[in-house]
């Protein structure tokens, strides 16, 4: 969080600083070229100063000759002074130059014989201006020389009278306080120095303040040439510099006069510029800076608003950005925004369909579990109860099957929407396909789970008009009630399942209560159908024969082929405990072809007028390889087909007789018979009798149990051996008896009957055995 | 030309004296070695008789000038200073051979001095610094100035040892002189002088 935070600022402060680099990169190249360029001006400028000096202390020099030859030329012109000279009058000369020194300000006079005798001058200065008028070349009149520690300068007039009887010659020293006043008549403030050379050959001043470098011997040797300037480092500081040497009697100067400048002082009237441009560049560069994170916070904010949005959006939040301004950021929140919204509707229509049934809309099964479990952990704190009801619609298949999947499809939304109105208190939910679940939640009446059961029953009892077809519907419908039924949605559900399963057992159209029975009743069923699995693989069934009687031939026409299944430990199970079983997994195809072969195969051993019978559930008839399994069982036995009979329900006509119609025709096509099994119960019909020639009608048990005794039984009877009889079809009889109730078929006509009265069922061996004996026939007769 | 035609006369009668010597040509030139003119040669000979004066020498001032320039005289003689010039003058000599002043005179006022010693007096004045003139006062006949090129020719000397001298104002050296001996053959000498250098 602080990063995001941080982040900004980081932004804010990289423009700036970029911004302000940028300047004071531009400000430092235009502070190094202004520098530079002043410097040169400076230096060029201080340059022509030192140049128009140097020429002016030229003049100032010349100036000073002049003063003093003209001083002493007055002296050598003066007619008493040349008479003085002439007569070597020495008190007169003296006294003479006494008042010139005074005059002129000039400390050492003297004059200088033809012969080299000096007058007015002693020791070795003296020596020096003696030789002076002898070493100047013509037309010089002064010169400089450097004696000792000292330097001076000696001016020359001659005397004349008119031929030169002497010279006149003036010393001045060149001392500190000639060199300020020398300084004084200069425009800049210039330092004048005078050098000497050193022993060694160096130039530097008597008084140490110039000390010998090769910066100022290399200024001096060339401004012999020329007049240069040039820097040399004085004491530590810089100056510009010119030298002037100074000529010495035979030309060769003894002496050079230094004149300089201080660059820190010729610079100063150019650091108000230097300081000017700085001050400039500061407030200039601060301006950059405020002005930086001005416009880099006015970029930044809205890009920290869309940041802090962005984030939010990706932790699941909905979020809205500001929109201000129509630029590009104004543009980005916008387009931020319309992402925002967008994702959003679509996370929730995605939620929508991962929760939602698309067909009707209903919740789904995801949306139903999570809710129950939802209810359920809610109930676990409250005490109280809730309620599902699992509903499967009966017949859906045949629907999708007959009428298309549009119909279907048209079908549950209806349903849906029946559902819906029926129970504006709880949550209704499709799970798939037709099946459909409730939950009353907590606060319902105790009778409401029933009533409300009981009023979808009634509702979808009625047929439904969908689009434009009126199609006839049902529901069945297992309640389970939580958390007694089920602590969780698995369980509760599951057993909502059973109890649905019970209903639908019960004979659809109903609707039952979960009970703890039921639950065994399951464990039991699927244990069965682990068993059957192995029992196939494992060949623990095994066919009995029970004989059907010809009562007209007075033998054995038929044997009907029961399955046996001997359990290794449970010992033998009831076909009417796994026969459902096997209906319900699908085992039933692969069993009942195991019996069309063991049962064929077993037939071809018999005679040829015992035929066999077995019974073939509606789902293995409906079972599309059906007809192909007859043909191959047929063809591996050689059994004639008109010695196989196959026995049907009314039930393999529910889901329509269209193709069952087509698959008969093709049976019989091949001469196998078809019989009609358990006549006269359920929905029989006679349409059916009408629709196919059956080669026999077999009369249902419960009718034969009470032929005796029952008038309405022995009549229904009647009609049925008449109605086949003026079909052409052949009847059997089940679940005879006794005598009497023989005696009443025979006499009402019944081709052949069935049971215990004359046999029950047995083994293949013993059923081979019962066809050669006479005395099982002598029996039914 | 006038002082010329007097020397020449001078000479005249010393060659009359000693006839039939030979001449003496000397070639004066000064210490940078380039011919010398207007410079006085001079031979001495030891027992010659001494120049006399003999009419006026005359030195005047004409166009802010002297006019000669050098003017030999023998000792004793009288020289002149006419100033033929409308400014005044004030000719001086502070030279040992003869020291005098001839303060302010005007034009047309003629002032003498007599040169009673041998020598060379420097004349200048002492209003216009640019002037100046020698005497040239001699003991011995045998003096000349040297012409253009250098050259004197100097007849009556009688062969033997003479010394041979050589004025000039340029020459640094005392009196402006220098001197040395020569030998005058039968046949007369030509030969050069020049300070040494």
């Amino acid at each position: 969080m602080t990063f995001s935070k941080f982040r900004p600022t980081q932004l804010r402060t990289r423009m700036a600083a970029l911004y302000a680099g940028l300047f004071i990169l531009g400000f430092v190249v235009v502070a190094i070229v202004a520098q530079v360029m002043i410097e040169g001006q400076a230096r060029r400028s201080v340059t022509a100063e030192m140049v128009t000096s140097g020429t002016v202390y030229d003049r100032i020099w010349a100036l000073r000759e002049q003063s003093l030859t003209g001083t002493s030329d007055v002296l050598a012109r003066d007619f008493g002074f040349r008479s003085a000279v002439a007569s070597g009058d020495q008190l007169t000369i003296l006294s003479a130059l006494e008042t010139l020194k005074a005059r002129a300000k000039v400390p050492v006079a003297a004059v200088v014989g033809l012969d080299g005798s000096v007058t007015g001058a002693t020791g070795p200065l003296a020596q020096a201006m003696a030789q002076l008028p002898f070493q100047l070349a013509d037309g010089r009149r002064d010169a400089v020389i450097g004696l000792g520690g000292d330097t001076y300068r000696l001016v020359s007039s001659p005397v004349l009278a008119p031929t030169e009887i002497g010279w006149v010659v003036f010393a001045v020293r060149l001392d500190a306080g000639e060199m300020r006043s020398l300084e004084k008549l200069s425009a800049i403030p210039m330092v004048a120095t005078i050098l000497q050379r050193s022993p060694a050959g160096h130039w530097q001043s008597a008084d140490g303040v110039v000390p010998p470098t090769s910066d100022i011997d290399t200024l001096v040797s060339s401004s012999r040439v020329s007049r240069v300037i040039s820097t040399i480092d004085v004491g530590g500081k810089e100056f510009y510099a010119l030298a002037r040497p100074l000529a010495g009697p035979q030309g060769e100067a003894q002496a050079v006069m230094l004149l300089r400048y201080s660059t820190s002082l010729a610079l100063a009237p150019f650091r108000p510029i230097q300081f000017g441009i700085l001050l400039a560049g500061l407030i200039v560069l601060a301006l950059v800076i405020l002005g930086s994170l001005r416009l880099a916070g006015a970029i930044a904010r809205p890009i920290t608003a869309l940041q802090r949005a962005a984030q939010a959006l990706e932790e699941g939040n909905r979020t809205e950005v500001d929109v201000i301004g129509t630029d590009e950021i104004g543009q980005l929140a916008d387009s931020f925004n319309r992402m925002s919204a967008g994702i959003v509707e679509r996370e929730s229509r995605i939620t929508h369909l991962a929760f939602h049934d698309q067909l009707t809309d209903l919740p789904n099964r995801a949306f139903f579990r999570q809710s129950l479990d939802e209810k359920l952990s809610r109930l676990t704190r409250t005490g109280e109860q809730l309620a599902v009801l699992y509903l499967d619609l009966d017949g859906f298949k045949s629907v999708n099957d007959t009428l298309g999947h549009p119909v279907g499809d048209a079908l549950l939304r209806s349903v849906a929407k029946v559902l819906l109105g029926l129970t504006p208190d709880g949550l209704v939910a499709r799970l798939g396909g037709d099946e459909f679940a409730i939950i009353l939640s907590s606060g319902f009446e105790k009778d409401r789970p029933r009533a409300l059961a009981q009023s979808i029953i009634d509702a979808l009892v009625e047929p439904m008009l969908v689009d434009g077809l009126c199609i006839p519907t049902g529901a069945s419908l297992g309640i389970a009630i939580g958390p007694d039924d089920g602590a969780n949605s698995v369980q509760l559900l599951k057993n909502a399942d059973l109890a649905l399963y019970r209903a639908k057992q019960d004979g659809r159209g109903v609707f039952h209560f979960f009970e703890a029975s039921l639950d065994q009743a399951a464990r039991e069923r699927r244990q069965i159908e682990l068993d059957l699995r192995s029992a196939l693989k494992t060949g623990q069934f095994e066919l009995n024969y029970q004989p059907i009687f010809d009562l007209n031939a007075h033998r054995i026409g038929c044997f009907e082929a029961l399955i046996r299944w001997n359990h290794p430990v449970r010992g033998p199970i009831s076909p009417v405990d796994f026969i459902p079983v096997a209906e319900d997994t699908g085992l039933i195809v692969a069993i009942g072809e195991w019996v069309l072969h063991e049962a064929c195969r077993q037939a071809a051993t018999w005679p040829g007028h015992v035929r066999v019978a077995i019974n073939v559930s509606a789902l293995q008839f409906r079972h599309p390889g059906f007809a192909a399994t007859v043909m191959q069982v047929l063809a591996r036995s050689g059994l004639q087909p008109n010695r196989l009979e196959i026995e049907i329900t009314e039930s393999v006509f529910l889901d329509g007789d269209g193709p069952v119609m087509a698959l008969l025709q093709k049976l019989r096509s091949l001469g196998v018979r078809i019989a009609l099994d358990d006549f006269g119960t359920g929905y029989s019909s006679l349409s059916y009798l009408r629709s196919f020639a059956f080669d026999k009608i077999k009369i249902d048990k419960s009718f034969v149990d009470t032929i005796v005794g029952d008038a309405s039984a022995s009549a229904i009877v009647s009609a049925i051996v008449v109605l086949a009889t003026a079909l052409k079809m052949e009847t059997t009889a089940e679940g005879v008896e006794d005598a009497l109730q023989l005696a009443e078929l025979r006499d009402k006509g019944c081709s052949s009957i069935q049971g215990y009265y004359y046999s029950r069922p047995v083994n293949g061996a013993a059923a081979f055995e019962m066809i050669s004996d006479p005395n099982f026939a002598a029996a039914a007769a | 030309m006038f002082n010329r035609i007097c020397l020449a006369s001078g000479l005249w009668i010393l060659t009359a004296a000693a006839s039939l010597a030979s001449p003496v040509t000397v070639v004066a030139k000064g210490a940078d070695g380039r011919v010398l003119s207007g410079a006085v040669v001079s031979i001495t000979v030891a027992g010659a008789p001494r120049p006399q004066p003999r009419g006026t020498y005359t030195m005047s001032q004409q166009n802010i000038a002297f006019a000669p320039h050098v003017l030999i005289v023998p000792v004793g003689a009288t020289v002149s200073f006419p100033n033929r010039d409308r400014v005044r003058h004030h000719a001086y000599s502070f030279s040992p051979a003869k020291r005098f002043e001839l303060k302010l005179y005007g034009r047309d006022e003629t002032k003498s001095v007599t040169f009673d010693r041998p020598g060379v007096a420097a004349i200048g004045c002492n209003i216009h610094d640019a002037m100046s003139a020698f005497v040239f006062v001699t003991t011995t006949p045998f003096v000349a100035i040297t012409d253009g090129s250098g050259r004197v020719v100097i007849d009556g000397v009688p062969p033997g040892q003479v010394s041979l001298a050589l004025w000039h104002p340029s020459i640094r050296a005392p009196n402006n002189s220098v001197s040395r001996p020569a030998i005058v053959a039968a046949g007369g000498l030509a030969t050069e002088i020049a300070p040494a250098r």
